[in-house]
């Protein structure tokens, strides 16, 4: 179970499909993200881009950052864009490349679910990655669906911070029992190449990727801490690293066992947080903990 | 575009879109930078608490990656003794461990063993490098492990060096004062042999003298006293003359001139020279109880050899002094005085005690052995305490007479150990070199950038490099360990007679590391504050600012931001972010 | 070979016959009978495509901008409703100068639901940066479609078949459908001026600044004004094969014409009819089908009203607050012209209400009697609200 917290970067690629120079914020988890995708994905990729932090960072005319295509598109469509690319190459018999929709969470949780559920309802075949830092970050911090209660935000200042849960993404697509779904940290390299690894054999069907991404800017912490702060979203169970293949058979990679306290205290964006908030938020990190294991252990394949 | 210009003849119809051409290695994103990374190799707290100054982190990075022999040079260069080192150091850096906040230390002296072990198998020799004969020579009084380390110290650095020994063969406590179970002859032999070779002249059977040293004066520029401590010290109560010296019957143990011993034995001391004494009456079949005046946890002697001693059946009486002894026929009759703690106060670390009114306590022995200290055999041994012209370097005290005259081992150390012996015999060799390149001015500063940390410990390595490759002396504290990095793991144990075996006999109680029992520990090494290449630095820069350059890992500033990412995702603290504005 | 089908069915043919390679939509009613014959040609193998049914409309488009940017040939169709809701991705696809092709078929926009005739939808986006044709009959369906693939990937732009919802959708005509190969001879495969390739990695569609942003939408007009000539050759090369050509316009009895009528789609034919009965009691009328609304043909434009006393543009179609919108690009074509005729605005047959032969005499004859229009839009056949009024509250 915690086989991903042993050093084995050895194993990594030192092979990179990304350039310098790109226009993230210093410490930008979701440059990171793309990084350690790339890694596992190589060059017989094709990224789908919608409107999302990454939008910028891959590069504006006549630049890219990427030593893949890219296909920017409109906010709400990666899922569709996808599906049509995907099928455009299966038309050219090309099953080689594998088609990537890259959305941060706003294009994923909100604006883009609809396009989402409908390529995974028909179970297209092509990755979608959703990289969460849980606001809109690329317009100035606004709170999405994927922003964590507790959170200021730009929308949601001062004492209105939000106050409704994180929408569970990785359920909602489970449910539509797709070949693979999985979470995955930036914190965690091995894990999360792997996961990648896996999501590319497994061709035929979509397969989807929530991938924790901080955010220094948004998050208000210091920047040398981005990776860290992924790190212990996971050692509290804040974000869970689990697996689930075909929407019923679950794996959890990593058991956390620090107090969400932990994770909180040291980002700009939780610190107006009393201790009875905090604990709120523990017995509902408990709860979807609790939730996640019973899932594990009721798991209809053994 | 071949094909459509014959099909459609439509390529001069404008088409500009957003597309690229160029990537954005064109944008130098170093220009946003504030902070700026850099790799910054710092001291390992075990380091700076060896006394021999070892890189000792290097070298578990070194065995970590198998690379034996490269290991076995990083000791070499500071320490000719791997070997014994790694049999009877007590191994101070192992207590300095950062790991010991995780979970346990790493083994370090079982590593340093493996090491010495493996270096005799393989007939490694010192390293050979060395700098030009300066045509300087420089006589050593002792072949024991400071004058020893003297001479090898002082021939890398271009002296010619004569040891003269009084005994018959070199090793001074090593070889005598030290049980075979403890530390096998024939390793010290090699260790030794190896110092020959690189050519350190060792004249035995010279007794030491003040006239020996006046006859010679004039054939050397310099002269290290390092002759240790040979003379047990006296009980000075009645009956003492009853009771037999500890030390001469180690010595006697060594030659293997022992008149067979029956009964039961009282040793009086709590030093490692008792407890060798209590293990090896055991061996020769004898009861012998530990007298101490103090309490168990007082004593000087090693935790661990205190520990073999009791499964040995040793026993130790605490907080009894003997205040008489009265030989009756073939037994002695032994009067203790309890003693009792004077208030809170202690002396070194240990308790303070004073009689305990007239509580006594008689014993019946058929033998006494003293080890409640030794000395110089000579008043000329005794290093000048205070004159002109005398430095007391920390391991050594330099005097300045017509002739340069350091004096080292257990002669000036405050901590009477094999390991600060070797200490003093590179401190000596440094102070000398400095002594005789710069002259005798500020001689003790001169030495200040090899330190080792912030403790006395210096390195010949950075010595022999020249100052400017000396290390950050920050020593790398366990907060500074990214331990998200490291799981726990119990602490590999070498393997050990069991107790029934061992009490029959001289043969060593502990084993070597296997070749993978080394490595398998290495792997807990935190390796604080240098760089063994794992990677993080470079698998994480968001900004692929990491380059391998001649393969090294070098941070491209053209794009770094100085987010600071590798800084904290380094597990070691071998890097550091320092302010651009 | 000549086959009775309905509008809808001339569009799937043609498509088939273009071998498009990947289709996606939404159904909407009166598209669904495009979509499903498609649906049913991938399945029983008349087509090798990929048909995404997908989500909504705006995932329409979406997949086939995906498609066409991965280089292949893309057709999808819908109406009202499905349009507006694709709105955004009409920008993305020409301004990506993608090659798609689109039915539309033209119907009201609710609220309150009404799913038939109405130019309203097509002509919102008008500004969107695609090839408008608008078709009169089945025959014209077929062959715009055909046509539309040709001018798409000659120009680098989008191109909307547009047909009237029901009038045209649904009504069956004998259509003459060519055989493959005829076909093909006209249609070469699409061979794409840029597509994504992973041999030789770049991006596209990214962020575009102010100082290269101007210079892109220049380009785009560049190609549009390009299209009339582009979509002569084109129909050259069609009449060749197929002996039929359309042009961006047709112009009938208007060199002597006092009354000119313009008119779109269906209405064409209503139109047609009434001009000749008017002709036959010597009223010199004629009538101007446009076909292309975009690019808008100016010149021709010009050419064929300039001389006309009094011009009346039939529009199915409003922009409130100002007027019908082909009779605000007429007056926008004319307002430079010297001496230009008056142009009266007639809104008539919103929302699937018939345009009959008598609403054109109507309209013709209000034209003739009056001197210059006395408002921009002049509603044809419209009753008082009180009449329904009284009728919902009692």
């Amino acid at each position: 179970m915690e086989d991903c917290q042993i050093m084995l970067q050895q194993k990594i690629s030192d092979k990179d499909y990304m350039y310098p120079g790109h226009v993230a914020c210093p410490g930008c988890g979701a440059a990171i993200a793309m990084r350690f995708a790339l890694k596992a994905l190589g060059e017989k990729t094709m990224m789908v881009i919608p409107a999302c932090c990454w939008g910028v960072i891959a590069g504006p005319y006549p630049q890219t950052s990427l030593k893949v295509p890219i296909l920017h598109t409109a906010f709400a469509t990666a899922g569709a864009t996808a599906s049509g690319l995907r099928a455009a190459l299966d038309m050219k018999e090309d099953t080689e490349t594998t088609v990537v929709a890259w959305a941060g969470d706003g294009g994923t949780f909100d604006i883009g679910i609809q396009a989402l559920s409908g390529a995974v309802e028909r179970n297209e075949d092509f990755i979608y990655v959703c990289y969460d830092n849980e606001a809109y970050m690329n317009t100035g911090v606004q709170r999405s669906s994927a922003t964590p209660f507790g959170s200021r935000t730009t929308t949601t200042p001062g004492k209105d911070w939000k106050r409704s849960r994180k929408k569970n993404i990785t359920e909602i697509l489970a449910a539509h029992r797709i070949p693979y779904a999985a979470t995955a940290s930036i914190a965690f390299p091995e894990d999360m190449i792997q996961k990648f690894n896996v999501a590319k054999q497994l061709k035929g069907g979509t397969r989807f990727l929530h991938v924790f991404a901080s955010c220094p800017t948004g998050w208000r912490i210091p920047t040398e801490i981005s990776v860290k702060i992924a790190r212990l979203a996971v050692q509290t169970n804040v974000f869970p690293l689990y697996e689930i293949k075909n929407g019923i058979d679950y794996r959890l990679n990593y058991k956390g066992d620090r107090p969400v306290t932990d994770y909180l205290k040291v980002q700009g964006r939780f610190k107006h947080l009393t201790d009875d908030d905090i604990k709120q938020i523990q017995d509902m990190v408990d709860e979807d903990w609790e939730l996640l294991r019973r899932k594990m252990e009721n798991n209809l394949v053994t | 575009m071949e094909r459509m210009k014959k099909q459609n003849g439509t390529e001069d119809i404008p088409l500009f879109i957003s597309r690229s051409n160029i990537t954005t290695e064109i944008n130098k994103t170093g220009s946003w930078r504030f902070a700026r990374p850099k790799y910054d190799e710092k001291t390992s707290p075990c380091s700076a608490a060896c006394p021999a100054g070892e890189d000792i982190a290097r070298i578990q990075m070194l065995a970590n990656q198998e690379s034996f022999k490269e290991a076995v040079h990083t000791i070499l260069i500071e320490n000719p003794f791997p070997a014994v080192c790694g049999r009877v150091c007590f191994h101070p850096c192992e207590t300095a461990c950062n790991r010991t906040g995780f979970d346990e230390p790493i083994a370090i002296r079982c590593l340093e063993r493996f090491l010495g072990d493996f270096a005799i198998q393989e007939s490694m020799k010192l390293p050979p490098e060395k700098l030009p004969e300066n045509g300087k020579s420089v006589c050593i009084v002792g072949a024991g492990p400071a004058g020893l380390a003297a001479g090898y110290f002082l021939t890398r650095l271009g002296y010619s060096c004569h040891i003269f020994e009084a005994s018959s063969e070199p090793g001074g406590i090593l070889r005598w004062g030290i049980p075979e179970y403890r530390l096998p002859v024939k390793i010290l032999a090699r260790e030794i042999e190896r110092i020959k070779d690189f050519g350190v002249k060792i004249n035995c059977n010279v007794p030491m003298s003040q006239n020996f040293l006046k006859e010679t004066k004039s054939r050397y520029d310099a002269f290290f006293i390092a002759c240790g401590y040979s003379r047990s010290m006296q009980m000075n109560i009645p009956g003492d003359q009853a009771a037999s010296d500890g030390l001469e019957f180690l010595r006697h143990m060594r030659r293997e001139e022992i008149t067979p011993l029956t009964g039961t034995a009282a040793v009086v001391g709590g030093g490692n020279t008792a407890v060798d004494i209590a293990r090896s009456l055991v061996r020769l079949g004898l009861n012998p109880i530990i007298v101490y005046r103090r309490r168990k946890q007082d004593m000087p002697a090693f935790k661990h050899e205190v520990e073999m001693a009791r499964k040995e059946g040793v026993k130790i009486l605490e907080l009894f002094a003997p205040i008489q002894i009265e030989k009756t026929g073939g037994a002695c009759f032994l009067t203790l005085q309890q003693m009792k703690i004077s208030g809170a106060e202690t002396s070194g670390g240990r308790a303070v005690v004073v009689p305990d009114g007239r509580v006594t306590q008689l014993r019946r022995v058929d033998h006494v052995f003293t080890a409640i200290g030794a000395e110089p055999t000579e008043p000329w041994q005794f290093p000048p305490e205070q004159g002109p012209e005398t430095l007391h370097l920390g391991h050594c005290t330099f005097a300045h007479r017509d002739r340069p005259l350091m004096f080292g081992g257990d002669l000036t150390n405050p901590i009477k150990s094999v390991t600060d012996a070797i200490a003093s015999g590179k401190q000596a060799a440094m102070a000398l070199d400095a002594f005789f390149k710069k002259g005798w001015d500020a001689n003790a500063d001169r030495l200040a950038p090899y330190r080792v940390g912030s403790g006395p410990a210096l390195s010949m390595e950075s010595y022999l490099k020249g100052e400017h490759t000396s290390r950050n002396r920050h020593i790398v504290s366990y907060e500074e360990i990214n331990t998200d990095y490291f799981s726990t793991a119990a602490r590999v144990l070498s393997a050990s007679l069991a107790v029934d075996e061992s009490v029959h006999s001289f043969l060593e109680t502990e084993e070597t590391y296997t070749f993978d029992q080394a490595v398998e520990e290495t792997y807990r090494c935190f390796k604080c504050g240098i760089c063994d290449s794992c990677n993080n630095c470079r698998i994480f820069c968001p900004e692929v600012a990491v380059v391998f350059k001649d393969s090294r890992r070098v941070i491209d500033l053209n794009y770094c931001k100085g987010c600071g990412i590798c800084v904290v995702e380094c597990p070691r603290n071998a890097m550091a972010l320092e302010m651009e504005i | 070979m000549k086959k009775v089908l309905e509008g809808s069915h001339a569009v799937s043919e043609a498509v088939r016959l273009a071998r498009v390679q990947v289709m996606s939509a939404y159904p909407i009613t009166p598209q669904t009978h495009i979509v499903e014959a498609l649906s049913e040609y991938c399945s029983n193998g008349a087509m090798n495509a990929r048909f995404l049914c997908v989500e909504s409309e705006h995932s329409a488009m979406a997949a086939v901008i995906g498609a066409a940017s991965g280089g292949v040939r893309t057709f999808t169709a819908t109406s009202s409703q499905g349009l507006a809701l694709m709105h955004e991705l009409l920008h993305w696809a020409s301004a990506a100068r993608l090659p798609i092709v689109m039915a539309e078929v033209n119907r009201a926009l609710a609220p309150g639901w009404n799913i038939w005739m109405d130019q309203t939808d097509s002509l919102a986006q008008r500004d969107t940066g695609w090839i408008q044709l608008y078709c009169e009959d089945g025959q014209e369906v077929f062959d715009t479609t055909l046509q539309a693939f040709r001018l798409a990937e000659k120009v680098s732009l989008p191109v909307m078949v547009v047909l009237d919802a029901f009038f045209l959708s649904h009504t069956f005509e004998p259509v003459d459908v060519p055989d493959q190969d005829i076909v093909d001879g006209f249609l070469p495969p699409f061979l794409p001026r840029f597509e994504l390739n992973t041999d030789n990695p770049f991006a596209i569609g990214q962020m575009a600044a102010p100082t290269i942003y101007m210079e892109m939408r220049h380009s785009i007009q560049k190609a549009m004004e390009r299209v009339p000539g582009e979509l002569d050759q084109v129909e050259q090369e069609f009449a060749a094969t197929f002996n039929r050509r359309y042009g961006p316009m047709e112009a009938i009895h208007c060199d002597d014409a006092e009354v000119i009528m313009v008119v779109t789609g269906t209405a064409a034919s209503t139109c047609r009819k009434v001009i000749s009965d008017l002709r036959a009691i010597n009223e010199q009328v004629g009538m101007l089908k446009l076909r292309m609304f975009r690019p808008f043909p100016t010149d021709l434009i010009r050419q064929v009203l300039g001389s006309a006393h009094k011009i009346a543009v039939i529009d199915r179609n409003f922009s409130f607050g100002v007027s019908g919108i082909f009779a605000q690009e007429v007056r926008a074509a004319l307002c430079n012209y010297k001496g230009h005729p008056s142009v009266f605005g007639y809104i008539a047959g919103l929302g699937g209400r018939d345009v009959t032969p008598e609403t054109l005499e109507e309209i013709y004859w209000k034209t003739k009697s009056t001197d210059k229009p006395d408002a921009e839009s002049i509603w044809i056949g419209l009753n008082p609200y009180s009449s329904f009024q009284s009728r919902s509250n009692s």
